[in-house]
């Protein structure tokens, strides 16, 4: 860790005796410093056993004599190992929600495993044993545990507790006990007094249940070694942040380096706690003063950190270290675990750096991955790692499987399925494909890895692939693409653009592109992209489409997280990949000066590898296999760092077909790509494509005239945009020349991607495109096409939805006299009883049927072909259920929309939690995602959205979604656009409306505040009127938070709390 | 039913008795002035007139004990007596003449301090940390009726009790704030503290008078609670007195007071008052023009989550803020916009 983050507390400081540091028996935390905050006494225990140089005593977290007190027989044991400058403290959480989750009722639904927590702590280290030390140790000191000696000395200790834990699970069930000092060769605890042979040797310690390991920092690495070691004992091995081994030729992280460096090491690890304090602060914001004080607790003195200063000197910075040869040996056996793997990952770890990561996924390629990307080194303080690993152990070792088979083969030495893969392990990126269930579509979950070395395969090599398209026009020198962003435009040919794909395919290949790597694409839309982008699809690559609409930090984080072994960018691009430390080989588009390309750590560049002599040569590259990975997308990131989609082959190919069902894009369509993600797919239909001239990152720099020329050039008949980039046609149509209109007038079909358009913009398009029919189709990163409705039908539902006459005032009316009448009272006031009741209508209770006859939100039409779509009803508190509904039961019914096709996304990327839980669904064995969208479905069929889940406000009346309140604000005079929050605690909140007004108006009114008087009974009257709920307050902005992406998604949750922090009283600022 | 009202001769208890009378019940009020309520046996004392409350309390069934010394101002003492001692002789009284259910009508104010609340339940009442005299003797009282409840559950004694809490009651004719809000506005007293945009639960009179008539019968179902009683829409200060002020013919106000300032100034005019001459504090209505308290539930959020009251009484409010102001707007010759 970092002696020198910056903010880091100050330190104490201790001086040693001259002695130097003395040894200390080992103590039980609650009789050494008292109760600590969320580590419970009777977990504690000292445990004796005999290592390399004597018997020593361990202090030990031990969950075992707990659950046998009550009456609990484990099914599975993980055995948990700190790092430094922690102790067993660290897994007080896991410790915690495994013993819950034993508590469990068994028989319930959902019931699981029951895991026993065994945490030592290490020697010298936390409440164990403390060794002498002449002086604070460094690095070539005797006395200092070594690596090997710390494995074996858990190797020591849980051959003892497991064997302990077969008795205990054979039916000797640990018993009260007297809770004493510890004496060398006996076990004590505080509930348990059983005692165990010191130093019992390996013997009969196949378990008849799953042991798994899990560590953090350098017990990450240990226990990752122990467990390669041990595979007959292991059953899977998780590790939060760690390092396995120091690349060749890879500096030490600075902080290490010179926390290394001579005379600071004592000083910084013994002398002082800085670097206790240092890594403590590393979470600050997560830790309570409680929790610091329980992790410093072993720590207080310079007598009680010699184990720190011992642990970092034993870090072998140089090839001369006592410990640098059983450094290497480990890195090797840890590429031969071949269980079950998890790792889970803060990549704001200054010394944990992303490179570690990337190492010890090139040794463990079967591990599921989880990034949390907010977190730092101390993972398992900051976010809920202990959930996340009990989730992952249940679904590899279902508690089914335990009731029903009471002796699984985990001891078994090796699985024929391990064995297979032997070959690729140590390949520095072996491809994954994912083998689907016979059932069709749902992942497997543990990811099991099929062959990856054989991209060319029987059955996969007849599915047709996206560059198919591309191969079969080779000879074909009618025009393919237009990019208007060159001066003059530049145009190609497909026999040109398969040419350039087959020639950068091929270069990447030569130069060592392997099947599988990843390819970030720093290029912006055109030819160019065209090129590269299906150049590195053709090689194998997997494309790594980072939307510069991210910005500079999003993307870097984007970037980061997919980890891509090469770069292919334009200037822009390479140099924030430079400044930004980007991981990746890297290739420029156009040729660079020599100073250039040494600035930019550039190899080659798209043009050479195009112009290169070997490019002429036929080429027969393997094809993909259809499961293969081939792009990696990302997120808008409107509710938190944007997430990495994965796209497989096979979808991708989906994805062009459901383009020509859906909206006739075919072979020999030409078309406008202004909107990225489709942009990309028109090549591999065989449509031609032609980009606008526009910034890329701006949508709204699109003018009118620019698209025209744009539909000119390519003698286009369709048009792809965002909403945003045609507010600016509208905006400028009155610039159209004549030739202009007349070629605009060619169109036949506007698609509007991205966010929902209202019917006015449709409506305002159509005068630019007078034969154009305007589809606005309904999806996001995750699944681009779900809903698809033409303008035609958006006005005709919402006419219905106008026309519709309100039921249900009459119903609450009745209702709340009929509860007036119940209580025993009439009307006190007769001017009073004539007030109907509808602002009070009575709660819905937790079914979230809506009490509205009329539709509201947003209509985004009915599920394309392919796309089967299912509702899950929202309940009071705002949760989406697990029930999924369809057809006529879902009508009517507030709910998340959950889609299943062919065409959407294959997973996230190393989100292994996030992308359990959008996939969660089961139904019909198909993979379904859950879109976080909510709304409901009308009695025609058709989808209305509402909003987002996260955004569901949940007033006492029952759930709402923002979609409606807003559509009925967004109609008034002087409202350019409106957002529902809701104010107050879950299943209570009060709604409120937040007001962006049209200019003209905003100008009579404060910036930011309450709304006047007028406005405020206007929009509390709509929505009482179209939804029957009260409006609490109506406040004014003029300018609405929105995401960077689209300028059109509303940052509700941002809104949300300001709107909390202005009606709670205090100063109003901007939100 | 018998039922005693105490406290008959205000808006909410003689719209109490009224209401009472008009489901058929039979009713006794015990105030100092008369009720004016036609038809209901008028025992005219004040709660701490032992002759009076045993006149009061005999042959009922039930009470609904309205009586309570309410105001932001005055003397200690005078508060300890009515709203404590009060109390307590009325429940002795009550249990020893056989009468089995007390509705205790109590204030938010006795479970808090002045901090901010939004969309939290009932609290226990605290009378340590309660804010004031006012509050913390109806804190004081409302417990005494509450361990009423317990003591009689413990001895297998039919006695229940259930505490109302009111939030905030205004409508036409309320002279307690309706009226107050509407003549500082008129006379351009009526400042906004901060921005005016806390959120306040409040309730309009007449759904009070019908969740109290609920809470006899809701007595044979749930017992020895609290439940604050709002209209359950909560409304920025700032709008709601503006529109008060409007429903009363006035402007509404424009006079801004930064937080600070309003809490510095109530605190030194709360600590003032009582020293300055009857005279002085006689003009107007009585009360000191801003105490601390006020300035505080003036510009920080109160507002309170309503589900257990509907539930327990089986009651919600019929009358709509906006349609309360209309009323109200009527009641004073005003306007609603």
């Amino acid at each position: 860790m970092s002696p020198r983050i910056p903010g880091a507390p100050r330190t104490l400081r201790s001086s040693l005796p001259a002695s130097g540091v003395p040894a200390l028996p080992a103590r039980l935390p609650h009789e050494a410093c008292g109760e600590l905050e969320g580590f419970d006494p009777a977990w504690s225990r000292l445990v004796t056993v005999e290592t390399f140089d004597g018997p020593r005593t361990f202090h030990v977290l031990d969950t075992g004599p707990a659950l046998a007190e009550a009456g609990l027989t484990p099914t599975g044991t993980i055995l948990a190992l700190h790092g430094n400058p922690t102790w067993s403290y660290l897994w007080r959480h896991l410790a915690q929600a495994a013993v819950e989750q034993a508590e469990a009722d068994p028989e319930a639904a959902g019931a699981r495993r029951i895991w026993r927590v065994i945490a030592p702590d290490q020697l010298d280290m936390g409440f164990s044993e403390r060794l002498p030390h002449a002086r604070a140790p460094r690095p070539a000191d005797p006395g200092v545990r070594r690596i090997a000696d710390r494995i074996a000395d858990f190797d020591a200790l849980v051959t003892t507790l497991l064997a302990e834990g077969a008795a205990t699970a054979s039916g000797a069930p640990a018993s009260a006990g007297d809770g004493g000092s510890a004496a060398s060769g006996t076990v004590s605890g505080s509930a348990a007094g059983d005692t165990a042979a010191s130093g019992s040797t390996t013997g009969s310690t196949a378990c008849e249940h799953p042991v798994v390991t899990i560590g953090h920092d350098w017990g990450g690495v240990l226990s990752l070694t122990w467990a390669a070691r041990n595979q007959e004992r292991v059953s899977a091995a998780v590790s939060l942040n760690t390092a396995v081994h120091q690349p060749e030729g890879a500096q030490l992280p600075a902080p290490l380096a010179a926390a290394l460096a001579g005379p600071l090491l004592p000083a910084s690890t013994v002398h002082t706690d800085l670097f206790l304090r240092t890594t403590l602060s590393l979470a600050k914001d997560a830790l309570s003063e409680e929790a610091v004080a329980g992790f410093r607790a072993p720590y207080r003195t310079a007598a009680e950190r010699g184990g720190i200063g011992g642990f970092v000197a034993d870090i072998p910075a140089t090839d001369a270290h006592p410990s640098h040869s059983e450094l290497q040996q480990l890195g090797e056996d840890i590429a031969g675990f071949r269980r079950p793997a998890l790792l889970v990952w803060g990549p704001k770890d200054p010394v944990f750096l992303e490179r570690y990561l990337r190492d010890l996924r090139t040794r463990l390629p079967q591990a599921d991955l989880h990034r949390f990307e907010t977190a730092s080194h101390l993972v398992s303080e900051q976010v809920d790692v202990a959930g996340l690993v009990l989730d992952w152990l249940e679904e590899q070792f279902p508690a089914a499987a335990a009731a029903a088979a009471p002796a699984p083969a985990y001891a078994v030495p090796a699985s024929p399925e391990a064995s297979t893969r032997t070959d690729h392990i140590h390949g520095p990126e072996a491809a994954r494909t994912y083998v689907e269930t016979a059932s069709g579509g749902a992942e497997s979950r543990t990811d099991r890895i099929r062959e990856s070395g054989a991209l060319e395969g029987g059955a996969a090599s007849a599915q047709p692939l996206i560059f198919d398209a591309l191969e079969e026009r080779a000879h074909d020198r009618s025009l393919a693409s237009v990019d208007m962003s060159q001066s003059p435009p530049a145009t190609l040919t497909w026999a040109q653009v398969n040419a350039r794909v087959q020639a950068i395919a091929a270069g990447l290949v030569r130069m060592g592109l392997r099947p599988g790597d990843r390819v970030s694409m720093l290029v912006p839309p055109g030819n160019d992209l065209t090129a590269g982008l299906y150049g590195v699809l053709r090689a194998g690559g997997v494309a790594v489409v980072a939307d510069a609409g991210l910005g500079p930090a999003g993307m870097t984080r984007a970037v980061r997280s997919a980890d891509p072994q090469w770069i292919i960018g334009e200037r822009p691009g390479l140099t924030l990949a430079r400044l930004a430390g980007w991981p990746g080989r890297r290739l420029s588009v156009s040729a660079l000066s020599r100073a250039e390309r040494k600035a930019l750590g550039v190899e080659a560049s798209l043009e050479e590898l195009i112009d290169a002599p070997e490019a002429t040569l036929p080429q027969r590259l393997p094809r993909p296999a259809p499961e293969a990975d081939a792009a990696i997308l990302f997120t808008s990131g409107s509710t938190g760092p944007a997430k990495g989609v994965r796209y497989t082959h096979e979808r991708l190919s989906a994805l062009t077909q459901a383009l020509t069902r859906v909206l006739d894009v075919r072979p020999g369509s030409s078309l406008v790509a202004g909107f990225p993600p489709f942009a990309l797919l028109g090549p591999g239909i065989g449509a031609i494509s032609t980009t606008p001239d526009m910034a890329v990152t701006k949508p709204r720099t699109l003018t009118a005239s620019a698209l025209a020329d744009a539909v000119e050039a390519g003698g286009a008949t369709m048009v792809f945009a965002s909403p945003a980039a045609y507010r600016n046609v509208v905006a400028t149509a009155h610039e159209l020349t004549l030739a202009q209109s007349t070629a605009c007038a060619r169109v036949r079909m506007v698609l509007s991607a991205g966010a929902p358009v209202p019917l006015e913009l449709m409506n305002s398009l159509a005068s630019v495109f007078p034969n154009a029919r305007i589809h606005t189709p309904y999806g996001m990163t995750e699944g681009l096409i779900l809903t698809d409705i033409e303008r035609t039908e958006v006005a005709r539902a919402q006419a219905e939805s106008e026309q519709a006459v309100r039921g249900p005032e009459a119903d609450a009316r009745t209702e709340a006299d009929e509860l007036a009448e119940a209580a025993g009272s009439s009307a006190a006031d007769a001017a009073v009883a004539n007030a109907s009741a509808v602002a009070n209508a009575p709660a819905l209770g937790s079914a979230a049927r809506t009490h509205v006859s009329r539709d509201l939100g947003v209509c985004v039409g009915r599920p394309v072909d392919g796309v089967r779509l299912a509702l899950a009803p929202i309940d009071a508190d705002g949760r989406p259920a697990d029930l999924l509904l369809e057809g006529e039961e879902a009508r009517g019914v507030l709910g998340e929309f959950i889609a299943s096709g062919a065409h959407l996304k294959a997973g996230y990327d190393r989100l292994w939690s996030t992308d359990r839980a959008a996939a969660r669904d089961t139904l019909d064995g198909l993979l379904w995602h859950r879109t976080n969208d909510i709304g409901h479905i009308d009695a025609a069929g058709r989808v209305w959205l509402e909003g987002r889940v996260q955004h569901v406000i949940t007033t006492p009346e029952g759930p709402l979604g923002p979609g409606g309140p807003e559509a009925v604000v967004d109609a008034l005079p002087h409202v350019r656009r409106s957002a529902a929050v809701g104010v107050g605690p879950a299943g209570t909140q009060a709604l409120v409306m937040v007001v962006e007004p049209e200019p003209p108006a905003a100008k009579r009114l404060p910036a930011h505040g309450p709304a006047p008087l007028g406005l405020a009974s206007a929009a509390r009257e709509a929505v009482r009127a179209a939804t029957g709920r009260d409006v609490a307050a109506v406040l004014v902005t003029s300018a609405f938070p929105t995401d960077i992406r689209h300028n059109s998604k509303i940052d509700r949750s941002r809104l949300a709390r300001w709107a909390a922090e202005v009606l709670a009283g205090g100063r109003i600022r901007r939100p | 039913m018998h039922v005693l009202v105490t406290g008959a001769s205000g808006l909410l208890g003689s719209q109490t008795a009224r209401a009472l009378l008009e489901a058929g019940h039979t009713v006794t009020t015990l105030q100092r002035r008369p009720s004016g309520v036609a038809g209901a046996r008028d025992v005219r004392g004040s709660v701490t007139d032992p002759e009076a409350v045993a006149r009061a309390v005999a042959g009922t069934e039930a009470v609904i004990h309205i009586a309570a010394k309410v105001s932001v101002s005055g003397d200690a003492a005078d508060f300890e007596r009515i709203n404590v001692e009060g109390t307590r002789a009325l429940l002795t009284a009550a249990r020893a003449a056989g009468t089995r259910r007390w509705v205790h009508i109590s204030s938010p104010s006795v479970a808090h301090a002045g901090s901010s609340l939004t969309g939290d339940g009932a609290r226990p009442a605290d009378p340590e940390r309660a804010r004031g005299d006012y509050a913390r003797t109806k804190a004081a009282g409302e417990l005494l009726a509450l361990a009423a409840d317990a003591e009689a559950q413990a001895a297998g004694e039919d006695f229940r009790a259930l505490a109302l809490r009111p939030h905030l009651m205004w409508g036409p004719g309320d002279t307690q704030l309706t009226e107050r809000i509407i003549d500082r506005a008129r006379a351009g007293r009526l400042p906004f503290i901060g921005s005016g945009a806390a959120l306040v639960d409040t309730l309009f009179s007449a759904n009070a008078v019908e969740a109290i008539v609920a809470a006899l019968p809701a007595l044979e179902r749930v017992h020895g609670e609290s439940l604050v009683l709002t209209n359950g829409q909560p409304r920025m200060i700032g709008e709601l007195l503006s529109r008060l002020a409007l429903a009363g013919g006035a402007a509404p106000p424009s006079l801004h007071v930064p937080v600070a300032a309003g809490l510095a100034a109530g605190t030194v005019v709360e600590s003032a008052w009582e020293r300055l001459p009857e005279s002085v504090r006689e003009k107007g209505d009585g009360e000191p023009p801003l105490t601390r308290f006020l300035a505080e539930q003036l510009s920080t959020a109160h507002w309170f989550d309503q589900r257990r009251t509907r539930e327990v009484l089986r009651w919600s409010p019929r009358v709509s803020i906006e349609e309360g102001l209309a009323l109200t707007a009527a009641h004073y010759g005003g306007r609603t916009v």
